[in-house]
C-alpha cells in the first residue's frame, strides 16, 4: 500500500500508487477532511490517483519525487 | 505504347471517373451504402490493375483508401467530409498517374513521395474522422487550455494533443499517465474534469473522467505513433512552430518554387532526370500547399511531359505560370493549344444495336433493289419501275440518315462527365477566397460531341472561376446588399436544335460597366469614339477582347474579365460562341454555345507570301519540289511533267492576289491535289505541318467567297484560312 494516513493531518503517498490506491486515498480523504497530503515520495501516480487529487483540491506537499510528476502534473493540478 | 498498358489506362479511367461519380453522390447523401460499395468496388479494381502493371506506388495509394473505405463500411456510419475529400484527391493524383504513364507509355517514375504524401493525408483523415464520431466536441476552445506563447522560441514543429480516455479505461487496465508518459518531448500539460462530481462523496474512482490536454515538441507523426492502441477520444494538432509561422507559409511555398526555377537553370546535364523528378515533386507539393490543387495538377502534368523528353523546358514554363497568374491563370496556356481528339470512346451497347438493326435493314433494301434490277430486265413497264424506284429511294433515304444519326450518336457523351468535377474544384476556390458558393447543376445529362465534352473543362472551369473570385461578392458585400451569405453559381447545360448551350450564372455583383468602360480606354481597347458609341451590351463584351485584362487586374477589377478571351478563343476554337449577360446588383450569366456535333478535318499548312493557308489532306495526292525550268508555259498557263503525266501548275500566291507570275530560277515547291477526275500543282513557298482543325465555315458577308472551304485558329490565335481545291482546280 502506497497511500497511507502518516498523522491526523497528513497523508502520504509514495513510491508507485496504483489504481487500487485512488479508492483507499479517496477513503482517508473523506475520513480526515482537514488533512493535507505529501507527496514528496511519490515516484508516479495512477490516473485514478491524479483524478481524485484533482476532485480533492486538497493542499498538496511537494514537490514529489517522480520527473513527470514534478515537472508538469504538479503544475497542472495546482492551477486547477 | 502496349495493348496492355493501353487497356489499363481505358479501365483505370473509366473507374477513376466512376468513383468520383460516386463520392459526389455521397457528399450529398453521405448514408447511401450502395454507393459507398461502388466506390469500395472500384478503389478495389484500380489497386489491383495497378498491381497487374506493377505500378508499386498507386497500389500503395489506392491500397489505403480501400483500407479507409473498408473501416466505414463495417462501421455502418456515414462517410465524413474528411475522408470523402482525400479519396477525391486520391482520384485526382491517380488520374495524374494515368496521365503520365499515357504521355510516356510506362509507369512513371518519383510517384513514391506522392504516395507517401497521399497515405499519410489519409490517416490524418482517420484521426478527423474519429474526431468527428467522438462525443466531446471537437472544437478548437481546448488549444486555448495550453496557453502557447506565439513568440516563445522552439526548433522543432509543436503538436497538441487533447485526449479524453474512455470512462471504462482503468477496467481495460489502461493508465493514461502511461500514455502521457510515453509522449515524445511533452512540454506542458493541462488536467482537466469532464463531469465533475460534486464531491468526494459522489465520486467514482473506477470511472475515468479525466479531459488531458498536451503540447509537444514533436511531429504529428510521432505523437500518433505513441498513441498505437490508445484508447479513448484524440483530437492531434500541428501548431506553427515560431520559427516558421503559419502566415509565411505561402512566402515560403512561394520562395520554394523560385528556388526550383534556380535548379532547372542550372545548365548542366548531369542527373537532369533526377533533377525534373524532384524538382517537379517539390513544386507540386508547394502548390497543393498553396491550395491551387488544379495549378498542382497542371504542373504535375508538366513534370512528366518534362521527364518524358528529358526537357526542362514544360516545367520551368509551368512554374514561371504559376508564379506570375499566383496559379490563377495557369489553364491559360493550355487552352491555345490545338483540340485534343479523344482517342478512345466507350460505347453503349445500345447504340451499337442500333447500327447492327441498321445495318440488317440496309441488306433488306440491298436485295430489293436486286429484284428492282431484275424486273427492269424483264422489261417492265417505265411506270412502274418508277414506283418502285421512288419508294426504295425514300427508304434509303431514311436508313442513310438514321445510320448518320447513329454513328454520330457514338461521339457521343454526356456533359456530366466533365460537369462532375467542378462541384470540388469550385468549393475549393470559393475556400480560397474566403468565400462561400453553392454550385448548381442542371441538365448535366444533357449530350454533346465526346471532342467538345472534352475541350470544354478549362474554358468552363475558366468562367466559373471568374464567377466565384470576381462574380460572387464577399460575405460582407453580400449582407450589405440583402443577399444569403453563401453565393449561387448555376451550371446549366441544354440542347438547342443543333447546339449544346452551357450558362454559368451567378448571383453576384454583376459587371461594373464603368469600370469595363474606363479599362478598355484605359488599355486602348477601342478609341474613345467607339466607346461612346457602344450600347451597354456592346461594351460588356469588351471583357472577351484579347488585351482586357492582366493578371495586375485580377484585384483591383471589382468583376469579371480575367483572362476571357482565353475563354472565347477556346470556345470559337470548337466553332461556338460566347454570350454575356448582366443585371448590375443582380448577377452575370455568361453563355456558351457550342455545335452539338464536330468533326475534325486534317489538314496540311503552307505558307505563301508570308501567311499559312492549309489544305485538306484528303485531296493532296503528294507533295514536291521540282526546279521552276521544268515549269513550262502553255498557252496562257503552266504544267509540268511529273512521273509521266502533264500537271498544270497553279501558282497560289497569284491566284489570291499577293504576288505577280512565276520566277523563273531556283526550285518550287508543290503540292499535287486531286478532286475529282482532277489534278493540279500549287506553287507554295513553304510546307507546312499536318494538323488536325475545326473547320468554321465562313457566314455573312464572307460566305460567297470563292476557294475557301472555311477559317480555323491556330495555337497562337492566328486565323488559318482553309482553301477549298474544288473550288480552286474548276
Amino acid at each position: 500500500m502506497t497511500a497511507v494516513l502518516h498523522d491526523a493531518s497528513t497523508i502520504r503517498l509514495f513510491g508507485v500508487c496504483s489504481a487500487q490506491d485512488a479508492e483507499i486515498l479517496l477513503q482517508l480523504l473523506l475520513t480526515h477532511p482537514a488533512a493535507e497530503i505529501d507527496w514528496r515520495d511519490c515516484e508516479s501516480a495512477h490516473a485514478a490517483v491524479i483524478q481524485v487529487l484533482l476532485v480533492a483540491g486538497r493542499a498538496l506537499r511537494g514537490p514529489p519525487r517522480g520527473a513527470l510528476l514534478s515537472r508538469l502534473v504538479a503544475p497542472a493540478i495546482a492551477s486547477n | 505504347m502496349n495493348e496492355f498498358v493501353e487497356q489499363f489506362l481505358l479501365e483505370s479511367r473509366d473507374l477513376v471517373a466512376q468513383a468520383t461519380d460516386d463520392l459526389l453522390a455521397l457528399e450529398g447523401k453521405p448514408d447511401d451504402r450502395d454507393r459507398l460499395d461502388s466506390v469500395f468496388r472500384a478503389f478495389h479494381t484500380l489497386k489491383g490493375a495497378a498491381g497487374i502493371v506493377d505500378f508499386a506506388a498507386m497500389a500503395r495509394t489506392l491500397h489505403a483508401a480501400e483500407d479507409i473505405l473498408a473501416s466505414i463500411r463495417t462501421s455502418g456510419e456515414a462517410i465524413v467530409p474528411s475522408v470523402l475529400d482525400e479519396c477525391l484527391t486520391c482520384l485526382d493524383l491517380t488520374s495524374r498517374w494515368l496521365d503520365a504513364m499515357e504521355a510516356n507509355g510506362k509507369v512513371p517514375t518519383g510517384t513514391e513521395a506522392d504516395a507517401d504524401d497521399m497515405i499519410s493525408r489519409f490517416a490524418a483523415s482517420l484521426e478527423t474522422n474519429a474526431r468527428d464520431r467522438a462525443s466531446q466536441p471537437a472544437g478548437n476552445d481546448w488549444l486555448e487550455r495550453l496557453r502557447v506563447d506565439p513568440h516563445e522560441r522552439t526548433t522543432g514543429p509543436r503538436v497538441a494533443l487533447r485526449y479524453v480516455p474512455d470512462a471504462d479505461a482503468f477496467f481495460q487496465g489502461q493508465d493514461p499517465m502511461e500514455v502521457i508518459a510515453a509522449l515524445p518531448n511533452l512540454l506542458k500539460l493541462d488536467l482537466a474534469l469532464r463531469d465533475p462530481p460534486a464531491s468526494l462523496e459522489a465520486m467514482n474512482t473506477f470511472s475515468s473522467i479525466l479531459d488531458i490536454v498536451a503540447l509537444m515538441e514533436a511531429s504529428a507523426a510521432q505523437v500518433r505513433t505513441a498513441l498505437i492502441g490508445v484508447r479513448g477520444a484524440m483530437d492531434i494538432r500541428e501548431l506553427a512552430s515560431s520559427n516558421a509561422p503559419v502566415e509565411d507559409g505561402r512566402l515560403t511555398a512561394t520562395s520554394l518554387l523560385e528556388a526550383q526555377l534556380l535548379v532547372l537553370r542550372d545548365g548542366t546535364a548531369d542527373g537532369l532526370m533526377g533533377r525534373l523528378a524532384s524538382v517537379g515533386r517539390t513544386a507540386v507539393n508547394a502548390l497543393a500547399y498553396l491550395g491551387q490543387s488544379e495549378a498542382a495538377a497542371a504542373l504535375g502534368g508538366a513534370a512528366a511531359t518534362a521527364q518524358a523528353t528529358l526537357s526542362a523546358a514544360p516545367l520551368v514554363e509551368a512554374i514561371e505560370r504559376a508564379l506570375t497568374g499566383d496559379g490563377r491563370q495557369t489553364s491559360r496556356g493550355n487552352t491555345t493549344g490545338p483540340v485534343r481528339a479523344v482517342r478512345a470512346l466507350r460505347v453503349d451497347m445500345s447504340r451499337i444495336d442500333t447500327l447492327v438493326k441498321l445495318t440488317g435493314e440496309l441488306v433488306v433494301l440491298k436485295n430489293a433493289i436486286g429484284h428492282v434490277a431484275k424486273l427492269s430486265q424483264e422489261s417492265a413497264g417505265p411506270a412502274l419501275l418508277a414506283t418502285t424506284l421512288r419508294e426504295q429511294h425514300a427508304l434509303f433515304n431514311r436508313l442513310t440518315t438514321e445510320l448518320q444519326a447513329a454513328v454520330l450518336g457514338i461521339r457521343v457523351l454526356p456533359l456530366r462527365s466533365v460537369f462532375r468535377r467542378f462541384p470540388k474544384l469550385v468549393r475549393e476556390i470559393a475556400g480560397s477566397v474566403g468565400k462561400t458558393v453553392k454550385l448548381l447543376v442542371e441538365g448535366d445529362d444533357t449530350e454533346a460531341d465526346a471532342t467538345i465534352v472534352d475541350a470544354l473543362f478549362e474554358p468552363l472551369l475558366h468562367v466559373l472561376r471568374n464567377a466565384v473570385d470576381h462574380g460572387i461578392e464577399s460575405p460582407e458585400r453580400r449582407a450589405a446588399a440583402g443577399k444569403e451569405a453563401a453565393g449561387t453559381v448555376i451550371l446549366r447545360a441544354r440542347r438547342d436544335v443543333d447546339n449544346v448551350v452551357i450558362d454559368v450564372e451567378d448571383d453576384g455583383g454583376g459587371i461594373d460597366l464603368t469600370r469595363v468602360r474606363a479599362v478598355a480606354a484605359e488599355r486602348r481597347i477601342a478609341s474613345a469614339d467607339v466607346l461612346a458609341a457602344m450600347t451597354d451590351s456592346e461594351a460588356v463584351h469588351l471583357i472577351f477582347a484579347a488585351g482586357f485584362s492582366t493578371a495586375a487586374t485580377v484585384s483591383d477589377l471589382s468583376g469579371r474579365g480575367v483572362g476571357m478571351d482565353s475563354v472565347k478563343t477556346a470556345v470559337e476554337r470548337l466553332g461556338g460562341k460566347v454570350t454575356l449577360e448582366t443585371t448590375p446588383g443582380a448577377g452575370t450569366t455568361i453563355t456558351l454555345l457550342l455545335p452539338f456535333s464536330l468533326m475534325m478535318t486534317a489538314v496540311m499548312t503552307v505558307d505563301v507570301a508570308g501567311q499559312a493557308f492549309a489544305l485538306p489532306l484528303d485531296t493532296i495526292l503528294e507533295t514536291t519540289i521540282v526546279g521552276r525550268d521544268r515549269i513550262v508555259p502553255i498557252g496562257s498557263s503552266h504544267a509540268v511533267v511529273l512521273r509521266d503525266r502533264t500537271v498544270p501548275i497553279i501558282d497560289l500566291a497569284e491566284m489570291l492576289g499577293f504576288s505577280p507570275g512565276l520566277p523563273s530560277q531556283g526550285v518550287a515547291k508543290i503540292v499535287v491535289l486531286s478532286v475529282g477526275t482532277q489534278i493540279a500543282g500549287l506553287v507554295v513557298d513553304r510546307l507546312g505541318e499536318r494538323m488536325d482543325v475545326m473547320l468554321k465555315p465562313m457566314d455573312d458577308l464572307l460566305a460567297g467567297i470563292r476557294g475557301v472551304a472555311g477559317t480555323t485558329l491556330l495555337g497562337d490565335g492566328r486565323v488559318l484560312i482553309v482553301l477549298n481545291p474544288a473550288e480552286i482546280l474548276v
